[in-house]
């Protein structure tokens, strides 16, 4: 398409005549293009909450065929592969496709908001971290569409222990694309969580100063902290599993002198720390929504700040809790049991602050509360079957049973979901100007809360019965034939629930009751703008006197006012409210990386390196061959992405507002 | 009745009538009562123990049990009347002015933290005794320990006795250690140390009534042990994903008496059986029972009798069922044993089969599960299994070399068996006794 029919406003007046159109900055405000090229951090956010929210349905349908298989014995609903392929993509895309990104929309959509800042720091990047999110979840799922004998999805478990992903028990492509995919979601995660730190810690609006900061900014920075002190541990496990494939490497290949537990340990390097980075963000949004509805501020802010900190830093420490059945040794198991023990205090430090902040509140009982007091009580439950997991010995009867399924599964979902679930309802009427009626938000709730529990319960019992994960039959001779039933019976419940929530909430978005600026009463700077906030976020940066900031402000409305009025005429002198160019290139990139990566995990094997001719036949292919031809058009696209994002430099424009807080053109060209 | 403000608006006008609490409660105790559910006493149970190691085990998992339940009743009961007590019972509530904006207070925290490591060490003290006991044998009791290697592959286990020898050979001339596939057998009241291996990816070997489960894994040499209290028929199961037919990769552990397991250790360390041919003015069954039926996907392959008194079936099953045995047929099955290349992979000691990729079935006819513990080991179920082992278990080896599909996608046949030559094949298997 050409570019320079679109271009921004701008550019008719002041771009240099010479400027060829290809970096023209575009700047439609609405249509398809607008979304590619946005770099606005609120629409960036809005589309990881769609795709994360998709993603989500997907990860819950494929754990209703889950249910459905298990709901009598010798169950004939699925066969074996395709259960397999179910319960992989299930962890996987719950994890890396719903609850990641989920947590990443609210990290871009709020976390500006509440430090005071118009954006992100890395506006471009972050547009480049969420397009390359989505190719790689594209390419975890394209194997769906592929011929199931040679592709097909992925189906060595999420956490693909070494030897069974390597080419001789899974020699499909499938074990690639689901190497691929969880590389490129790192590059996403990463990058995004650069982003996150350098905004937290330069972006804050005056007077924000750490000590201020609303815990679910903290939580955001903790959290971008865990990922990119955890990804890299991944990435190289990854990378040698690609070599071991397609290379004929031998890290985890036993024949070559290579050691499986090596993946192990890589793995839970990175997974464990991964547990709280999807926890961690559920706890910040607990955090804010508690002191709104309870209308005082958070119990204990400096340890619930600290003690988040502390659960990211002993989450480096425990990783081999998930290996204490590969026999360890005594002093190394005890040693990750304490550890592990260890977390049970910054975890319950958290829940005695949350019931301190509702103490002696006035407490309302909206549907985000209903949500928030949900995750509290789900997550003790989940928090003490995780106690009794730390307990080496009696875990090796409990891991890899379905006590550990129903342990993090009121971990995940009565925590992580519920939060973001609350988080949804909460911040909606800030995002979309809409509000969910009390009645279907507490119904969906409810149902939420009743099939989650019915569903998930029972699996504790049937896990001190003996019941093996991943396994896609059972007999009916062993006592497990009623609680499978029932908990099959709950899962359809829960996701009715869902339905509801779903239904509910689309309903709203397009019909639902319009509610004015800080519905709830809130406590942080998010609540001090107008529904939906406009492009520019603030009209004067706010200058911030409390941890409470909106709060402080509300009760100090005169002074505030003054030094506004004041800010407002400093920052016009400096020549407006300065606001980042949308660009193509960040999009172009990804579609770059997509493409390649694509060519290469479906690039076919070359045999051993030492067999005849296996150099000729590896420098045909690179050159000729059209599995890799496409990793090497893929690479192609990706430079050109970049080359022409570095080009076109990262200017921005100003926008000035009239008395309505209406933008009017901008008469001074770029800086 | 009135109800709360956590519910929809229009649930709260909603009364039950009393025949409707009623009926309500019922229900309830119904679904209590009416299932199982909560009771944990299957044969696979962590709870229902019975050896010193799974105690053990569950002694700590107690202790997590009871200090979990006790902080959860006091924080939950504190959580639930701030709950209750706080919250905003009328609009007029809502809009009145907000409490006392406080912010903490260290003391309360300070001790809460305290209280919280104090509980942890409870758990503590009796999970580090514990991890050093289950380890390994206790020093006291090694010298009276018996050695076994439990090997996995894909999808079945291996158990070799290191201290049994047993004849490879008719004439003895011959020894190898004594190996059995998915079914062992143990002595009652020794520790047990189990030496676990894998030859392909990592598996793990759980007896849940007997001890936690540890992982075989490929060029590690882990080792747990156990001990059986009492004679019994212990249910296993692979307890790590290891690919298609991880969910049926199971086993049995049988326990005897010190006489008893002596008595079987002799007879599996003989060579296999071999049944006398038919002499004349002797009637004997044409052909041996082995049902045509069609089975449906995934159907269950044990009955409920197998289940009143396992350890009775099994021995039942070491004794050869004279009766309904035709010389001729076993023949046959033992010709075609060699013909159709089940030796390649399978031993049969005596019978010149040495392939040592699959289960060893010099004695297969005494085990009461066949396809790993999957199915009982009846001509029945035998027949449905070498007729069609990828619908038992689907991608095994023996499937594949039945027919398998190439990374082209290309279908290639290998070997193919008619009715009569499964017959014979049941025939032949089920007498080796």
């Amino acid at each position: 398409m050409d570019l320079a029919k679109s271009a921004h406003l701008t550019t008719e007046d002041h771009a240099p005549a010479a400027q060829p159109s290809l970096l023209a900055h575009p700047s439609a405000k609405t249509g398809l293009m607008s979304w590619l090229t946005t770099v606005d951090h609120k629409r960036i956010g809005f589309l990881y909450g769609v795709f994360a929210l998709f993603f989500f349905l997907v990860g819950g349908f494929e754990a209703l065929l889950i249910r459905a298989q298990l709901m009598y014995p010798n169950g004939t609903v699925l066969t074996a592969q395709q259960y397999n392929t179910m319960f992989t993509m299930h962890g996987t895309t719950m994890i890396f496709l719903a609850v990641m990104p989920l947590s990443s929309a609210f990290f871009n959509f709020i976390m500006p908001l509440q430090i005071g800042a118009r954006d992100v720091a890395f506006p471009r990047l972050n547009a480049f971290s969420l397009w390359t999110f989505v190719a790689g979840a594209i390419i975890i799922n394209i194997g769906w569409f592929l011929p199931a004998a040679t592709h097909g999805a992925p189906d060595g478990g999420w956490y693909g222990y070494a030897p069974l992903t390597s080419k001789t028990y899974i020699p499909k492509h499938s074990i690639d694309y689901w190497i691929m995919g969880l590389q490129l979601l790192g590059v996403a995660s990463i990058a995004a969580s650069l982003n996150f730190i350098v905004t937290i810690i330069n972006m804050r609006a005056p007077g924000m100063t750490m000590m201020r900061l609303p815990v679910f900014t903290w939580m955001t920075l903790i959290t971008s902290f865990l990922i990119v002190l955890s990804f890299p541990a991944i990435t190289i496990a990854l990378v040698e599993l690609m070599m071991d494939r397609n290379f004929g490497t031998g890290f985890f290949e036993v024949s070559l002198g290579g050691m499986p537990i090596l993946w192990q340990h890589l793995f839970w390097v990175f997974g464990h720390p991964e547990v709280y980075i999807l926890i961690l963000p559920a706890m910040g949004i607990i955090s804010e929504i508690l002191p709104t509805f309870s209308r005082k501020p958070l119990f204990g802010y400096p340890i619930v700040v600290f003690s988040g900190a502390a659960i990211g830093f002993l989450g480096f420490t425990v990783w081999s809790h998930h290996m204490f059945t590969t026999g360890m040794g005594t002093v190394a198991t005890a040693a990750f049991s304490l550890a592990t023990m260890c977390i049970a205090v910054p975890t319950g430090v958290k829940i005695f602050n949350w019931i301190g902040t509702l103490w002696g509140g006035h407490i309302m009982m909206r549907t985000p509360m209903m949500f928030a007091l949900g995750f509290v009580w789900m997550f003790m439950i989940g928090g003490f079957s995780g106690v009794m997991h730390s307990a080496a010995p009696a875990d090796s009867q409990q891991n890899d049973s379905y006590f550990v399924i129903a342990h993090f599964h009121y971990v995940l979902i009565g925590g992580s979901i519920f939060a973001l679930l609350a988080g949804i309802h909460y911040w909606f009427p800030l995002m979309f100007g809409r509000k969910v009626s009390e009645f279907w938000g507490k119904l969906s709730f409810w149902v939420i809360f009743v099939g989650f529990n019915v569903t998930f319960f029972p699996m504790h019992f049937l896990g001190l019965n003996g019941m093996p994960r991943r396994t896609y039959t059972y007999d009916p001779n062993l006592g497990w034939n009623s609680a499978n039933f029932i908990a099959s019976i709950g899962a359809f419940v829960l996701g009715i629930g869902i339905f509801i929530y779903f239904a509910v909430m689309a309903y709203t978005y397009f019909k639902g009751e319009k509610v004015g600026k800080d519905v709830w009463d809130g406590r942080t700077l998010e609540w001090s703008l107008p529904n939906p906030p406009p492009e520019y976020n603030f009209r004067v940066i706010p200058t911030v006197h409390a941890r409470d900031a909106w709060w402080y402000e509300k009760h100090h409305r005169e002074e505030i006012a003054k030094e506004q009025a004041e800010h407002a005429k400093a920052e016009e002198a400096h020549g407006g409210i300065h606001m980042p160019f949308g660009s193509i290139w960040p999009f172009v990139t990804s579609v770059g990386v997509l493409i390649g990566a694509v060519g290469i995990s479906a690039f076919n094997q070359l045999g051993d390196p030492g067999t005849e001719g296996y150099w000729r036949l590896a420098i045909g292919s690179f050159v000729l061959g059209p599995k890799l031809g496409l990793s090497v058009f893929g690479a192609l696209v990706m430079f050109v992405g970049v080359y022409f994002w570095s080009l076109e430099g990262n200017e921005g424009y100003h926008l000035h507002l009239d008395k309505d807080g209406n933008p009017v053109k901008d008469g001074h060209g770029k800086h | 009745m009135r109800f709360p403000n956590f519910l929809p608006s229009p649930l709260r006008r909603v009364s039950l009538p009393r025949w409707g609490r009623a009926f309500a409660a019922l229900g309830a105790l119904a679904l209590l009562s009416g299932c199982e559910w909560w009771s944990m006493n299957g044969h696979q149970s962590t709870i229902a123990v019975e050896g010193p190691v799974a105690r053990n085990q569950l002694e700590v998992f107690y202790v997590t049990v009871w200090v979990s339940v006790v902080i959860f009743v006091i924080v939950g009961a504190v959580l639930a009347y701030a709950m209750v007590k706080f919250r905003a019972k009328t609009d007029a509530d809502e809009h009145a002015q907000p409490p006392e904006q406080s912010h903490g207070n260290p003391l309360v925290e300070l001790g809460l933290i305290g209280a919280s490591i104090l509980s942890l060490v409870v758990i503590a003290v009796p999970t580090l005794k514990s991890i050093w006991y289950t380890y390994d044998v206790p020093a006291d009791q090694k010298a009276n320990a018996f050695e076994v290697t439990a090997t996995g592959y894909q999808w079945w286990f291996k158990f070799e006795y290191p201290s049994e020898l047993a004849s490879v050979t008719p004439d003895g001339a011959t020894k190898a250690p004594l190996v059995t596939g998915n079914e062992l057998v143990i002595p009652v009241g020794r520790p047990v140390r189990i030496n676990v291996r894998t030859v392909d990816v990592i598996h793990s070997f759980w007896v849940p009534k007997l001890a936690g489960k540890v992982d075989m894994i490929p060029n590690r040499a882990n080792h747990l042990w156990l001990q059986a209290d009492k004679p019994g028929y212990y249910w296993g199961q692979c307890a790590e994903y290891c690919g298609d037919s991880h969910a049926v990769m199971r086993f049995r552990v049988i326990a005897l008496e010190k006489k008893e397991f002596e008595a079987w250790v002799a007879d599996q360390s003989q060579t296999a059986r071999n049944v006398a041919p038919l002499t004349a003015g002797t009637e004997r069954p044409k052909v041996q029972f082995a049902s045509l039926r069609e089975f449906k996907k995934n159907e269950v392959g044990i009955t409920q009798k197998f289940d009143v008194n396992p350890l009775e079936a099994w021995r039942a099953h070491q004794m050869p069922d004279a009766r309904n045995e035709n010389p001729e047929l076993i023949a046959r099955g033992k010709e075609l044993f060699t013909q159709k290349t089940c030796l390649a992979c399978h031993q049969v000691r005596g019978h010149g089969a040495a392939g040592i990729s699959a289960p060893d079935l010099t004695h297969f006819g005494s085990r009461t599960t066949l396809a790993a513990g999957l199915i009982e080991n009846n001509p029945e179920q035998l027949r449905r299994w070498i007729r069609d082992p990828g619908s038992v278990k689907p991608g095994n080896k023996m499937a594949l070399a039945y027919e398998r599909i190439d990374h082209t996608g290309k279908k290639i046949d290998g070997i193919k068996l008619t009715d009569e030559e499964q017959v014979a094949l049941v025939a032949y298997l089920l007498s080796l006794k």
